[in-house]
């Protein structure tokens, strides 16, 4: 395990984030990027953009306060510190989303108004069902609902935002790739570390499964509020990044992500994918770890 | 950005201020500048020389009571995230937090290059009770949900203890163990600048906490003093041969002016 858990110090952490993939970016993306005109003169887009973000501001204040948490009930000091670095990980996702609100024309006296309007509530239940296993001090449920499930779903998610935003908004796809980076390594500390202890106390299973479905249930609810109605919104992003890459001389690039043609495909069928995506995402780990997927009951 | 030669953020208007400098992106900056190219906090460049038997032994002793220090540091910052008043106090929590983690881990680190096999089995047989008690103590405050009195504990206490303890350190220590605390004594300036600047905004708003405050400070002072006496015991000093810390560290705190 001491070999396994150097792979996570703080050391490599300097090394990968800070003095690697983060170098000389600000608010995780370069200094002379900012928002599409295009986007910020646009009523319907600029709402639906700040209605995004604040999904993803919500979902980081909960991993933020779930890996602060679960660094004092942590068993040894090799996970302490990974998840110092994870703190610290998600207190900068936290803060390059918010400032993404400002730059959106968000006033900072209205950020948590703004936050408590646009919230999906299947994600605030998402994020209670976890914060409620750290609070109790359980590591095991902790670090599942975390490190597989929460980071399972926002790596997949950034990664579906990242494709879309390549080329109508290339600021928000590389503040993207930078937290995709990082999810990466929190899931990667998850199944490694949390597999030992399944199998230590295998008596958890049962439980942890249970929490596991019950957070997957807001998810999917999560998703499908996400982008029910939203056809207009795609359709107007997709439109946005022809006209910018037309302007720059470019040729549309051909964009798939898992099979779907981001550049055609239905608000309905880019659900399908996402959701798709996540849940075999989640089978493969919570296999790797030892702990079997369960289904949830399908969304209203 | 923050880090930039000529920036002096005091020059900014208070939300200006706390935009900055209690951010993800101004730590990021700051640390970028001293921990670049220091692998386990130090300069590649400096070699160390073993040390003979009785001063390995002695530093083992002093680099785990250190771990001690920092490990409560790292579990009380990590417990404040979630207490924290405003947005900015939880940020800069999170970077006290890997901060703190980095300690830890490059006290461990020189454990393992004196010798040491097992370094989290060492520090909890060579644990000061004292050092333990104060642990114990901060978590407490944590748990009860007294940021006041924890970020007193923490940001103003502890810091200034392991500032002081640290400074007098690295003026005679080994090359190696002195370049670490350097970086580490860095950092601890920047804790004790964010409890002494929130906690003096947070008594202005409300002077009735001051009395509570005091009381927490007397009950911490004298385990922070019974840490350095047992320090000192284990590393055999003769009393009059010691290193005043304590009236520094006591004057240090009182400089400070938060708490009397």
């Amino acid at each position: 395990m001491a070999d396994f858990l150097s792979q996570y110090s703080i050391q490599r952490w300097l090394e990968m984030a800070p003095q690697g993939y983060l170098e000389d970016t600000v608010y995780g993306h370069d200094a002379d990027e900012e928002e599409p005109a295009e986007l910020l003169d646009n009523d319907l887009l600029r709402e639906e953009s700040i209605r995004t973000t604040v999904q993803l501001v919500v979902g980081e204040r909960c991993a933020l306060a779930a890996s602060s948490g679960l660094v004092n009930c942590a068993p040894d000091f090799g996970s302490k510190t990974f998840l110092a670095t994870q703190t610290l990980d998600e207190a900068r996702h936290v803060e390059i989303f918010t400032q993404r609100l400002y730059d959106l024309g968000v006033n900072k006296d209205d950020l948590e108004s703004t936050l408590d309007r646009y919230a999906n509530p299947n994600l605030v239940k998402f994020a209670e069902i976890l914060l409620e296993r750290v609070q109790d001090g359980d590591f095991v449920a902790g670090v599942v609902g975390q490190n597989i499930v929460l980071e399972g779903m926002a790596f997949t998610v950034f990664e579906l935002l990242e494709a879309t935003s390549r080329q109508a908004n290339p600021k928000f796809a590389h503040t993207l790739s930078g937290t995709i980076a990082d999810e990466r390594r929190h899931v990667g500390f998850g199944e490694n570390r949390i597999g030992s202890l399944v199998r230590e106390q295998p008596q958890r299973k049962a439980d942890v499964e249970q929490m596991q479905k019950e957070m997957t249930y807001y998810m999917l609810a999560t998703f499908a509020d996400s982008f029910s109605g939203n056809a207009a919104a795609i359709e107007e992003t997709r439109r946005i990044g022809q006209e910018l890459t037309a302007d720059a001389g470019g040729e549309p690039q051909q964009a798939e992500w898992h099979g779907a043609d981001l550049a055609t495909a239905s608000p309905e069928e880019l659900e399908d994918v996402l959701a798709g995506t996540v849940l075999d995402e989640f089978k493969t780990r919570l296999g790797r770890i030892g702990l079997e997927y369960q289904s949830p009951p399908v969304p209203a | 950005m923050g880090a930039e030669v000529d920036f002096d953020p005091h020059a900014l208007g208070e939300d200006e201020f706390l935009d900055e400098v209690l951010s993800f992106e101004f730590w990021f900056q700051t640390v970028e500048g001293y921990l670049s190219e220091h692998p386990y906090g130090r300069p590649e460049a400096v070699v160390g020389r073993p040390l003979d038997g009785d001063a390995n032994d002695r530093l083992v002793t002093i680099l785990c009571n250190y771990c001690v220090a920092e490990a409560a540091a790292l579990e009380a910052s990590s417990g404040l995230i979630r207490i924290a008043p405003n947005h900015h106090a939880r940020v800069f929590m999170a970077t006290q937090v890997a901060d703190e983690a980095r300690h830890l881990e490059v006290f461990m680190h020189r454990l393992r290059e004196l010798g040491v096999g097992d370094p989290e089995a060492e520090i909890e047989r060579r644990a000061n009770p004292e050092i333990v008690e104060f642990k114990a103590r901060l978590l407490d405050l944590v748990d009860d949900r007294d940021w006041d009195s924890a970020v007193l504990a923490q940001n103003v206490i502890l810091e200034t203890m392991e500032y002081t303890v640290f400074r007098h350190h690295a003026g005679v220590a080994d090359p190696v163990t002195a370049a670490v605390l350097e970086g580490v004594i860095s950092d601890e300036r920047r804790h004790l600048g964010f409890g002494e600047n929130d906690l003096g905004r947070r008594l202005a708003d409300d002077p009735s906490q001051r009395h509570r405050l005091e009381d927490v400070k007397h009950r911490f002072d004298a385990l922070v003093l019974g840490v350095f006496d047992a320090t000192f015991d284990r590393l055999g000093v003769p009393r009059d041969d010691r290193p005043t810390l304590g009236r520094e560290y006591l004057d240090a705190v009182a400089r400070l002016g938060i708490v009397s």
